[in-house]
């Protein structure tokens, strides 16, 4: 990564989202929710450095705050998706047999719902909102990380060291949770460095069709569509989409990089 | 396994899938919300316990679960997937007015964006580390990382308000009356009725969308088919064909591409669930009638019946098209059926 100055730029982008994110309170030169109606559909200026909303909110302190939603939802959906991933495909790999067939045929028919509309469906069914559309996510998602874990557990568990550790009279959960998972941990961790970004994405497009937060919440997906109908007043949707852009951009090139560093069988691609 | 054989498995596999589906749509429709009754119903009628009652029983709700399913699919089969609550026509109904205008959209996006990223991630592979290399790569990283409901507004910010290059968002122009529906997609029907004038209208209007819509997978395939032409590049036949002294466009439209093709033929082919998600947000951008603008105003209005249908119809969709793929490749490559 050190040889990448993109990827360098890349990480330093992510870093000050996240410090941005941290210090959004202190950074923000307004209050998220403060109206100031006089000021209304304001263009960027001395005051409002990226204009205000249809309501008189500043545009730049929301987006601040929005950092604060965006990338916890999105790191929150990743360890959920991986986390019940590992689980559901290390059972199918270790137990083999009725279980893995049942847990894999599963994967499969979730795989055949996209995202969004998966989302939707479990919106309908209960109701809209930030734990819903995390958990919509994380339902949506959780397959690709249990073919992943499954098949990285089928690949590990010929390896002479776990041989060495059964040989030794270890318990088949002790080789499991001990000499099996941790050496599965590491591609789980490219696939989810590689999904932060893309589970922003996905939440931000949630939160546009109305399926996320409340639309006072400032949240960058909502804001977007906030500014869907004032056509004119370009400032309301463009600068929250460049967040969106900027940070899932830099999301992906540190993912990239990170397969490309621990993945040397990728690294001539 | 000789190729028909492998075609019969693969079909074979097809039933179990979609009835899969069925009880995945069904699990969620009946066992996810604390009462399904009031999720259809709305929150007036589920006052009435008389209504509840009747409901209940037309849907079989008062049976054991495994015996709702029974009904669940022997409504299904004959057609029924349930009224919809906002529009009140019965779903079937209105899944068969909605799905031309996607199936028109999402496959303008998927030849654009072959067209766009095939050449592209050939060239890119072929002068590596070149200026050109990397702003394909940055471009195709771009492109998986735009948010595409906002590109779309950009887009109409830009074309339609700014530039007036583009027409107003729809399927046609205001002033022209829609051609008499035969396939129910927009630019054959006119075809059909002999108006080009109103094909060429139905394009225009298309362009936008579609170009907004394949964003995403332009990244997607560009990268895809970028590393598969490096790997195939790499290999001793491609060598042996340079050795020959082919000329160097010989090589690579002959020899490279052909064989770099085979695995972003399935990636295009996942692929499309994304388009299928973006088609969600790009048809609410572009007020373009189709599935997913029926998908949003339903979840919107918790329309339980008319997601549950949309779900049922995308996914199963989505299955056929990865289908009709894996055979594809299979034709394609003798190497698949052996597995």
């Amino acid at each position: 990564m050190a040889r990448s100055p993109l990827a360098l730029v890349a990480l330093g982008l992510v870093a000050a989202w996240g410090v941005a994110a941290f210090s959004a309170p202190v950074l923000a030169p307004h209050l998220p929710l403060a109206q100031d109606i006089v000021h209304r559909l304001s263009p960027p200026s001395r005051d409002h450095w990226l204009g205000t909303d249809p309501l008189g909110r500043d545009v730049l302190s929301r987006i601040l705050y929005g950092a604060r939603l965006s990338i916890p939802v999105g790191a929150a959906a990743v360890v959920l998706a991986g986390g019940l991933g590992i689980a559901l495909g290390g059972a199918a790999g270790f137990l083999g047999g009725i279980v893995d067939e049942t847990i894999m045929r599963i994967t499969d028919l979730m795989l055949a719902f996209p995202t969004v509309i998966l989302a939707m469906v479990i919106t309908a069914a209960l109701g809209a909102g930030i734990h819903n559309a995390v958990l919509a996510i994380m339902v949506a998602w959780w397959p690709s990380y249990a073919r992943l874990e499954r098949g990285l557990v089928l690949a590990v568990r010929q390896r002479e060291f776990v041989e060495a550790a059964r040989v030794l009279g270890a318990s088949r959960l002790r080789i499991a949770l001990r000499h099996v998972l941790p050496a599965t941990i590491s591609p789980i961790v490219i696939l989810g460095t590689l999904d932060v970004g893309h589970a922003i994405l996905t939440f931000a497009s949630l939160s546009f069709l109305g399926l996320g937060p409340p639309p006072q919440v400032p949240e960058w997906g909502s804001m977007i569509a906030a500014g869907r109908n004032y056509l004119n007043q370009w400032w309301i949707a463009t600068f929250p989409g460049l967040a969106i852009l900027s940070l899932v951009l830099a999301f992906n090139v540190v993912g990239d990089s990170l397969r490309d560093l621990l993945d040397p069988r990728l690294r001539r691609v | 396994m000789s190729l028909w054989r492998y075609l019969g498995r693969r079909v074979l596999l097809l039933a179990p899938m979609l009835v899969g589906i069925t009880l995945l749509t069904f699990l969620l429709s009946h066992a996810v919300p604390a009462d399904p009754v009031t999720a259809y119903l709305g929150p007036q009628a589920s006052g009435d316990p008389q209504v509840i009652a009747a409901f209940r029983h037309r849907w079989g709700l008062d049976r054991p679960l495994p015996e709702q399913y029974g009904i669940y699919l022997w409504n299904l089969a004959r057609g029924d997937m349930g009224v919809s609550i906002s529009t009140r026509q019965p779903v079937m109904v209105d899944l068969k007015q909605h799905l031309p205008a996607t199936i028109e959209l999402a496959t303008a996006a998927m030849l654009t964006s072959l067209l766009v990223s095939i050449p592209l991630g050939m060239l890119s592979a072929v002068r590596r580390d070149t200026m050109l290399d990397q702003l394909a790569r940055i471009g195709s990283l771009i492109g998986v990382s735009t948010p595409i409901f906002w590109l779309g507004i950009v887009a109409i910010v830009v074309f339609y308000a700014y530039l007036g290059w583009a027409p107003s968002p729809g399927r046609l122009s205001m002033e022209i009356p829609p051609p008499p529906p035969v396939t129910g997609f927009v630019v054959v029907d006119a075809v059909l009725a002999r108006r080009l004038d109103v094909a060429a209208d139905a394009l225009r209007h298309l362009a936008l969308p579609a170009l907004v819509l394949s964003s995403y997978s332009v990244g997607v395939v560009t990268r895809m088919m970028r590393g598969s032409m490096l790997e195939v590049l790499g290999e001793e036949y491609v060598r042996t064909a340079r050795a020959k002294g082919l000329a160097t466009w010989a090589v690579v439209v002959r020899h490279a591409a052909r064989n770099s093709l085979i695995p972003v033929v399935t990636v295009i082919g996942l692929s499309f669930g994304g388009l299928l998600s973006g088609a969600v947000v790009t048809e609410t951008v572009f007020a373009w009638p189709g599935l997913g603008s029926y998908a949003f105003h339903s979840a919107t209005a918790l329309d339980f019946p008319a997601i549950m249908g949309v779900g049922l119809v995308v996914a199963a969709i989505y299955i056929l098209v990865n289908l009709v793929v894996d055979i594809a490749y299979a034709f394609v490559d003798p190497r698949i059926r052996v597995g």
